[in-house]
């Protein structure tokens, strides 16, 4: 019986990490920039790129969880910690595919209708419903102030997780961390 | 009534047994560009209308009676940008399903010295009609034209770019449209 993550989980794992990182910094980067500056623009288009990406590696991610089994947590966690942990996962879950489609929907029903092109190249239409609104000032605002708030519980979530894994890996000394880590091979 | 006009030109031209048809054009596309220019969030861009087509009507001899008129398919507008492309045709921007065509067309022309003429011209974007006068050089050699025209425009006079972005916070108000056009006396 294996204890690790699956390769393909690991590298997921890592890849949706990075992108909500950069997501993120480019988030909070973006909407503190003056209005009309070309740097914000180009953030903005980049930050709807990753997000799309961050939505559909989470459903890969996702497809891949419920027909690949998990380690199980390891015996030696309380029944609470265990319940905290599977709520934490379920959470980063619900924000990773929550976040992008609440981010589209925003985008679709911006005053702006600012046409979405994934990295400058795969045009991304607008979310039928939200782009023909009949009040869309009103639901963009709605919109970007719950994925302000959204992206404040990703922080708190992600804190939350990297600080349980380093808590096993440092105090517990357990592989709940090192089972997600790449391993390097040696050949 | 143009064609009117045209005719009673010909007519009068060929009286005093000048070449048949001397005042009329025809368009060389492949030589020819319509583009245009303006700012977004602080940067320069370009792009040009790829299809349009021309009906010319210039004498040298006798600018007042000239026409031409000019069709230009909005859709065709493109920058080298896919995101500001996909935005240019939405209803903000051209509305380019409501208002699938542009038009120019120059009723009349004055000669203003040498090779310097201007067109007393109608410019028709978005639905909306506005006197304009596009000031032009032509150089005519044989039964070839080539003529070059730069011509400002604001944005807001023809409602492209509503809403928000009415302001010029992100893009540029003033557009410039230049003509370079390579014609064959028909």
């Amino acid at each position: 019986m294996t204890t690790r993550y699956s390769s393909v989980a690991i590298l997921l794992h890592w890849l949706i990490a990075l992108a909500i990182l950069a997501l993120l910094v480019m988030g909070f980067e973006m909407t503190s920039l003056p209005l009309g500056s070309h740097l914000q623009f180009v953030l903005y288009q980049l930050h709807k790129s990753v997000g799309i990406t961050v939505l559909l590696l989470s459903l890969i991610r996702l497809g891949w969880r419920l027909s690949h089994k998990a380690p199980a947590l390891p015996a030696h966690m309380p029944a609470w910690e265990q319940a905290l942990a599977h709520l934490g996962h379920f959470a980063l879950y619900g924000l990773m595919l929550g976040m992008p489609l609440e981010g589209w929907a925003l985008v679709s029903a911006s005053v702006w209708n600012i046409p979405t092109v994934l990295y400058g190249v795969i045009p991304l239409p607008h979310l039928p419903v939200f782009s023909t609104l009949a009040d869309k000032k009103s639901a963009e605002e709605l919109l970007k102030l719950l994925h302000q708030a959204a992206a404040w519980v990703m922080i708190a979530t992600v804190v939350g997780h990297a600080a349980a894994a380093l808590r096993h890996h440092f105090l517990i000394h357990d592989d709940v961390l090192t089972r997600m880590l790449p391993r390097w091979r040696k050949f | 009534m143009n064609a009117v006009r045209s005719l009673a030109v010909v007519l009068s031209l060929s009286a005093f047994a000048s070449p048949v048809l001397a005042a009329d054009w025809a368009a060389d596309a492949a030589k020819s560009q319509i583009k245009f220019t303006g700012t977004q969030a602080g940067a320069d861009f370009s792009g040009r209308f790829a299809h349009w087509d021309a009906k010319i009507s210039f004498d040298p001899a006798n600018v007042a009676a000239g026409h031409a008129e000019v069709g230009i398919d909005i859709a065709s507008a493109a920058t080298g940008d896919t995101q500001r492309d996909e935005a240019l045709p939405q209803p903000e921007w051209f509305d380019a399903k409501k208002y699938p065509q542009a038009k120019f067309e120059a009723k009349s022309f004055r000669a203003l010295g040498g090779d310097r003429y201007e067109a007393v011209a109608s410019l028709t974007i978005k639905g909306v009609t506005k006197d304009v006068t596009l000031p032009f050089t032509l150089q005519i050699s044989g039964d070839q034209a080539h003529m070059l025209g730069h011509l400002d425009i604001e944005r807001s006079t023809y409602n492209v770019g509503e809403g928000a972005w009415a302001a010029p916070t992100f893009v540029g108000a003033k557009v410039g449209i230049d003509i370079d056009l390579t014609a064959k006396k028909k």
